[in-house]
């Protein structure tokens, strides 16, 4: 019984982190019409930056979270700008821009990767930070993984909230409906989806910077985080972000549970199982409905 | 003032318009009949830099647009107090109609009216206030047009485009909404509108023009309009 509900718990936590993940990746692919296949690599570099600053200098990782998010978003308004408007103005329209978008961040994948490879190696990053068990539930957890929960959930949920009850967010929702009746409205799409970019990256980042809080990394584990964030994304619908957290959550238990009870090196393949099955059997995820 | 001057636009080798000008005053209302590919949306789209035209100039108040029209900045066009309500479209269907009334209101320089502004068009569309939490691809075709108008009025326009409004709509429901019109040129809004339907349009328009191949064939008074017979002909029918 003790051990159905740790895996639970487990499976929770992780979720929790995959949400918010898949919430960053599907403001990217919605607004900006990027699919971003360099979202993993860039979220272990973040993760990266927070180790190193820990082991080194031992600044906390909040602090970390406070450095990288506003240097991620920095960093990728440029690459937006100075990289993707190009090849928007290359490929002549926004929607042949997608498919070329694709490649693009594959390419800055293996740079991004790559990159990390040639200093770092395959060698793997930990650092013990918060680690005090605690009581929930009748499970113990350790206090770093519920408090990278409860950031992942605070995260998430302001940025939620932003989409849904700003002006600016109700804006961003209606480039990632209408991309081309949003400039009637008065609305600068190039720029707007050019911050929507950057603010998914500073998700992404912070996401990073939590599961360094956690879990044993190393570089190239980005892709396997790259294809939790799709699968996430494609379950809970492209641009929904209830369908995310929902779905993330179910990603989470369900790797949790086949780590404990099928075999640990089976979770990728369950990720994979769960993937297949969402592509074959729901074409809106699975609150079936566009961002709202 | 609202000027429109020697407005070409080509698609390919195509010329889809030829040197039309026009003028809108300031609650005027004109209309701009014409067949379908007369290229009466083209001149709408050309006039808010959703085209880009080969040659010619726009003017909003002795301001010259075109530089803005000729990069296709439509947001800064409709920052300018342009806006447009496209055939068919205008709306964002995915969103309440609340949320399409706050995104109307998006530009800067409709901010400090907004409040002034949402109850002017809940008044002249009562029945979108008791729809404000529906998603507007839920409502009918003449809804959904009273949202589009009702937006485009948030931006606090100095001139509102309108592409065949009443298209698709019934009789009663064309008249409804043409006659709101007159109610939105009174509070000193210029009116340019392309339809097909010559009858109602020219019973709200004081000026209209008849737009041929992309050619302005002929521009008179709205009364002068319905007595010609060439227009009588042509989009009149026979009544």
């Amino acid at each position: 019984m003790s051990s159905l509900l740790d895996a639970l718990v487990t499976g929770l936590v992780y979720g929790g982190v995959y949400a918010l993940l898949a919430l960053g990746l599907t403001l990217q692919y919605g607004v900006a019409r990027i699919l971003n296949l360099a979202y993993g690599d860039f979220l272990i570099a973040a993760a990266v930056f927070a180790t190193l600053l820990y082991q080194r200098y031992q600044v906390s990782p909040l602090v970390s979270l406070a450095l990288v998010a506003p240097l991620s978003f920095l960093v990728h308004l440029l690459v937006y700008h100075l990289v993707f408007v190009q090849l928007e103005r290359r490929s002549g329209s926004w929607r042949a821009m997608e498919a070329s978008s694709i490649l693009l961040a594959f390419g800055l994948s293996f740079v991004v990767s790559g990159a990390m490879l040639a200093v770092f190696g395959g060698k793997l990053f930990s650092y013990s930070y918060l680690l005090v068990p605690v009581r929930i539930l009748g499970s113990v957890v350790p206090a770093n993984r519920l408090l990278a929960f409860v950031l992942a959930l605070v995260f998430g949920g302001l940025a939620y909230l932003l989409l849904v009850r700003t002006r600016i967010g109700t804006a961003i929702r209606a480039i990632a409906v209408d991309p081309d009746g949003a400039p009637l409205a008065g609305i600068d799409v190039r720029r707007w989806a050019g911050l929507t970019f950057a603010f998914g990256r500073v998700i992404c980042a912070a996401g990073g910077v939590l599961i360094s809080m956690f879990q044993t990394f190393n570089v190239p584990m980005g892709v396997a985080f790259t294809l939790k964030a799709l699968v996430v994304v494609i379950m809970g619908g492209a641009g929904n972000a209830v369908g995310a957290l929902l779905a993330g959550l179910i990603l989470g238990v369900t790797e949790s549970f086949v780590a404990r009870y099928v075999s640990p090196g089976l979770t990728l393949a369950a990720v994979y199982a769960l993937f297949v099955l969402a592509v074959l059997t729901m074409r809106t995820g699975i609150l079936g409905k566009a961002l709202r | 003032m609202l000027e429109i001057r020697e407005l070409t636009v080509h698609y390919g080798l195509h010329e889809a318009l030829h040197g039309v000008s026009l003028e809108v005053a300031p609650g005027e209302i004109v209309v701009v009949l014409g067949a379908n590919g007369a290229g009466k949306s083209t001149l709408l789209k050309a006039t808010m830099g959703m085209v880009r035209p080969t040659h010619g100039h726009v003017l909003l108040d002795g301001l010259d647009l075109t530089s803005l029209i000729r990069r296709r900045l439509t947001h800064q066009v409709v920052e300018q107090g342009l806006v447009l309500v496209p055939e068919r479209g205008g709306t964002f269907t995915d969103l309440t109609v609340q949320e399409n009334l706050t995104l109307g209101a998006f530009p800067r320089r409709a901010r400090a009216r907004e409040r002034e502004l949402l109850a002017f068009a809940l008044e002249l569309f009562p029945r979108l206030k008791e729809r404000l939490h529906q998603r507007v691809g839920t409502m009918s075709g003449g809804e959904q047009r009273m949202v589009a108008v009702a937006r485009a009025l948030l931006s606090a326009p100095r001139f509102l485009l309108l592409d065949e409004p009443t298209l698709g709509l019934a009789p009663v429901l064309a008249k409804q909404l043409l006659r709101v019109l007159p109610k939105i040129a009174a509070e000193g809004i210029g009116v340019l509108l392309v339809e097909q339907n010559a009858h109602l349009s020219l019973s709200v328009a004081q000026r209209g023009a008849v737009l041929s191949n992309g050619h302005l064939v002929h521009a008179a008074s709205a009364t002068e309009l319905r007595d010609d017979p060439m227009v009588r002909a042509a989009y009149l029918g026979s009544d």
